[in-house]
């Protein structure tokens, strides 16, 4: 077979004698399915069609994106419900969306101009960086619900966004932390001028009136960095001196909080030497540290913080005549009647009281396969409605619900959380206990002497061993390190990943859609009759394509669905194509349209389709959770570092140990809880072992929480991927063996970075302590040493 | 030098406006997006583009409804 072509609008492949066509930049081009050519013609309508010129990515396909109904965005156009996210100035509203489905630059250009092309819309422009569209428009004259409706027809999900409060504590400390960074910068250039020009090296023909104007502008300027930009220093020393720690932020306090102290006496005075200039730079440097950091790690925190939309937004009611009503999930109560869609997310726990479907467990309970349930069966919140419609009492709402008592679980384990100790802190407690040592040395040996002078030497041994360079030795090179994981699709979300990735021993896996791929896959088709393979594909995929189910999926799109296709829960589909009428599913239900009995099972792993026509039995098609390509690379690379395996599943099928076994895993278990999961995982760190998980599911979230490291795969749940410490955005589990390597790299700069900065300070040492160092020496040797640091950190970009 | 009796209070005065744009620019979120506008000037040329197209949709307008 010839590879298919890719689909124009999202690059998957075509099937063969797709129909689906549209006109974009004067050719005509093929699209894989209605969806993509809808959207390929609203963009090409809309006049946008330089979009497929310029953006660098194919789209996301639209039946990706998460399903909405049309009576679930009309519900948005409720004053009720807009309140908490639409704002209203005079005529205009105004409301922030959060999109999703972008995948390039051109994505941004083409909804902010179709958006800014709507009737009716003032202004809209979107942030490439956390995906957010500002949306200023008249809502008399378009309503809200239309407007997400016309973002979904140029192939976009958005939601309203509504910024919690730690999102909006985050961008307040942002933007403060920016303010620092700048008035430092923009102060310590002043500053300097002034004090050089005192500098017995620079200083020509200074007046003694023109000396003390300088020495109090210099003043005047300093106070700004040490009370509005050091702040966080000073609160920081307070903090670890109370909790009897010696950390960086004490000994940098005590450089700046010394040097200005003496750049005041000696203001007044008049005589000594200034160290203003050096204040200025501790600053600029450490906040510009520290920025870049948090700037890297905000970023990834941004692209990943998604809503938690585990629970639909609305559901269908039922009341007492049977009539069905889309209400909010908040207007639900117990005892209620809901009305599950096939397709739906079941709202709130309850027990079937009519209707037969099966339900997908897989979030929750890691099984792969989709459950029959009856009436009277007992149903969880969050789960997926896979075949029939079904009604549902209300038994449990919001905090009750089996959901929320996995992410109190979540809650808990998080607490639990073993620290790993980070190899500056150690450094510089070290490194305080020397220097002020040889402070109190150094004084007590030149009191005697020169008592004159004395002061003046130590506060110089304290400014030039003022550890700048071994502040910036591990931010620059986790910044660095975490810029080149992002390109290697890996997010890291916490601080402490890199280095703790260097102490782990054991690695714990999750099976359904971690070390698989998490959904059904068609990987055999055995013909029974006379036709080939491919036909009897072709029959499969014609029914299939008419039905919502999971399983469905795997057969690919037909170039031709069939017609009249039924549906009946549990058992399978039947239609007709042409004259013939077809039947797959579950074999006794598909025997049963030929009249005798269903051929044996050829085999045991997976799942087993029959496909008949009236005349006889066609194919078997069987359907499995298929082992990701690159899941025995990882375990090959776990095993060369010597680290221990495990593979615990809430799947209890005989999957668990078979996948084991094939990727020679260490141990493997089955069939376990949430709770167990935690439970087994809190066992091994307790035997003291250094526990890295990778899991996807909400019954992995605890575990991932507890977890030394946690990394969630980029195709889990948003819960997962919000309580992990790192997203496989790529979802390719070889970027992890590449990431295993940086992380040992940037250990390996990070110990380089701290060895020349502690090499730089012990050898400034012995000159600041015989009187030789003068501010212009310890301002060159500080900023060459931060630079020299800074560079070395940036060889971790290239790979 | 009598210069510099000027130009101290200048400096000053020039810091502290520079500091009040810099906190204003803050404030209205000129900070907050660093990727979108480094794209969006490669596409802006194409404005008149829409327009010299509007009647192009309607020739190709096809329909492929099965």
């Amino acid at each position: 077979m010839a590879t298919p072509q890719p689909c124009y609008h999202c690059g998957l492949p075509v099937p063969a004698g797709s129909h689906f066509q549209a006109r974009v930049l004067g050719e005509i081009r093929s699209l894989c399915c209605p969806g993509c050519q809808a959207v390929a013609e609203a963009i090409v309508k809309g006049g946008l069609e330089s979009y497929y010129q310029h953006r660098s990515d194919a789209a996301i396909n639209p039946d990706a994106l998460p399903k909405v109904l049309g009576e679930e965005l009309a519900l948005f156009d409720r004053a009720d419900v807009q309140q908490p996210f639409v704002t209203h100035e005079g005529e205009l509203a105004s409301t922030s969306l959060m999109i999703e489905g972008i995948s390039c630059a051109a994505c941004g250009w083409l909804i902010e101009r179709h958006v800014r092309n709507l009737e009716g819309v003032a202004e809209a422009s979107l942030n490439l960086s956390n995906h957010r569209l500002q949306v200023r428009w008249s809502d008399t004259r378009l309503p809200l619900s239309e407007l997400l409706g016309e973002l979904r027809r140029i192939g976009y999900a958005a939601h309203p966004y509504q910024a919690d409060q730690a999102a909006e504590r985050l961008a307040r400390e942002n933007r403060r932390s920016l303010r620092q960074l700048g008035v430092a910068g923009l102060l310590w250039m002043q500053v300097m001028m002034a004090t050089m020009a005192t500098w017995p090296e620079f200083n020509i023909d200074l007046s003694a009136g023109m000396d003390r104007i300088l020495r109090w502008t210099a003043l005047l300027l300093t106070t700004p960095i040490v009370f509005y930009c050091c702040t966080d220093f000073f609160k920081g020393a307070l903090r670890d001196l109370r909790t009897r720690h010696l950390t960086m932020d004490v000994s940098v306090s005590l450089a700046i909080g010394g040097a200005y102290l003496a750049g005041i006496w000696s203001t007044v005075t008049g005589r000594g030497e200034l160290y203003f200039d050096a204040v200025g730079m501790f600053a600029l440097f450490l906040l510009a540290g520290r920025y870049l950091e948090r700037r890297a790690r905000e970023r990834t925190a941004a692209a990943t913080a998604q809503l938690v939309n585990l629970l639909p937004a609305s559901c269908l009611r039922l009341d007492d005549t049977g009539q069905s009503e889309r209400v909010l999930l908040t207007e639900l109560r117990l005892g209620d009647r809901v009305l599950v869609q096939p397709g739906g997310l079941v709202p709130a726990d309850g027990s079937i009281l009519s209707g037969q479907s099966s339900i997908d467990e897989s979030v929750l309970t890691g099984e792969y396969l989709p459950l029959p349930r009856a009436p009277g069966d007992s149903v969880t919140a969050g789960t997926l409605n896979v075949e029939g419609p079904l009604t549902i009492r209300v038994e449990a709402l919001g905090d009750d619900t089996r959901l929320s008592a996995i992410v109190r679980l979540l809650e808990r384990a998080q607490s639990d959380k073993p620290r790993l100790a980070e190899i500056a802190d150690r450094v510089s407690q070290w490194f305080l206990i020397i220097v002020l040592l040889a402070a109190a040395l150094v004084g007590l040996v030149w009191w005697p002497l020169d008592p004159d002078r004395a002061f003046w030497i130590v506060l110089a041994l304290l400014v030039a061993t003022c550890p700048c360079a071994l502040s910036l030795a591990t931010p620059t090179a986790l910044t660095t390190a975490t810029g080149t994981l992002h390109k290697l699709g890996l997010l890291l979300t916490r601080g402490h990943v890199l280095e703790g990735l260097n102490h782990i021993d054991t690695v714990v896996f999750d099976k359904t859609g971690t070390l698989t791929e998490g959904r059904l896959t068609l990987t055999g088709v055995h013909p029974l009759g006379g036709e080939s393979a491919d036909a009897c594909l072709a029959l499969a995929a014609a029914l299939e394509n008419r039905s919502e189910h999971p399983i469905a999926r795997a057969f690919g799109r037909a170039p031709q669905p069939a017609d009249a296709v039924d549906s009946v829960p549990g058992l399978g589909l039947e239609g007709r194509l042409g004259e013939r009428v077809l039947r797959i599913g579950q074999p006794a239900f598909v025997a049963a349209l030929y009249g005798s009995a269903p051929p044996a099972i050829p085999g045991d792993q997976g799942q087993w389709l029959l496909l008949a026509d009236g005349s006889g039995p066609l194919a078997w098609f069987v359907l499995d959770d298929r082992l990701r390509e690159d899941a025995a690379a990882l375990l090959q690379a776990c095993r060369e570092r010597g680290w221990k395996t495990l593979l615990l599943s809430g799947d209890s099928s005989p999957m668990v140990a078979q996948i084991a076994e094939q990727l020679g895993m260490d141990e493997a278990h089955g069939g376990l809880a949430p709770a167990d999961k935690l439970a087994r995982l809190q066992q091994m760190q307790a035997a003291g072992q250094r526990v890295l998980m990778l899991g996807d599911g909400v019954n992995d979230v605890p575990v991932l929480a507890a977890a030394d490291i946690s990394i969630a795969m980029g195709s889990a749940t948003d819960l997962a991927k919000t309580s992990a410490d790192a997203v496989l955005l790529s979802n390719r589990l070889e970027s992890l063996v590449k990431a295993f390597q940086v992380a040992r790299r940037s250990r390996r700069i990070i110990i380089e970075n701290l060895a020349w900065a502690s090499l730089y300070n012990g050898l400034v040492l012995p000159f600041a302590a015989i009187g030789w160092v003068t501010p212009l020496w310890a301002a060159l040797g500080m900023s060459a040493s931060s630079l020299l640091v800074v560079l070395n950190a940036l060889r971790l970009t290239r790979h | 030098m009598a210069a510099l009796y000027v130009l101290i209070p200048v400096a000053v005065v020039l810091v502290a406006l520079a500091i009040w744009v810099f906190f204003w620019a803050v404030d209205s979120g000129q900070f907050d997006d660093l990727d979108s506008p480094a794209h969006s000037i490669l596409f802006d040329d194409d404005e008149a583009l829409p327009k010299a197209e509007a009647k192009a949709p309607e020739e190709t307008d096809r329909r492929n409804d099965d």
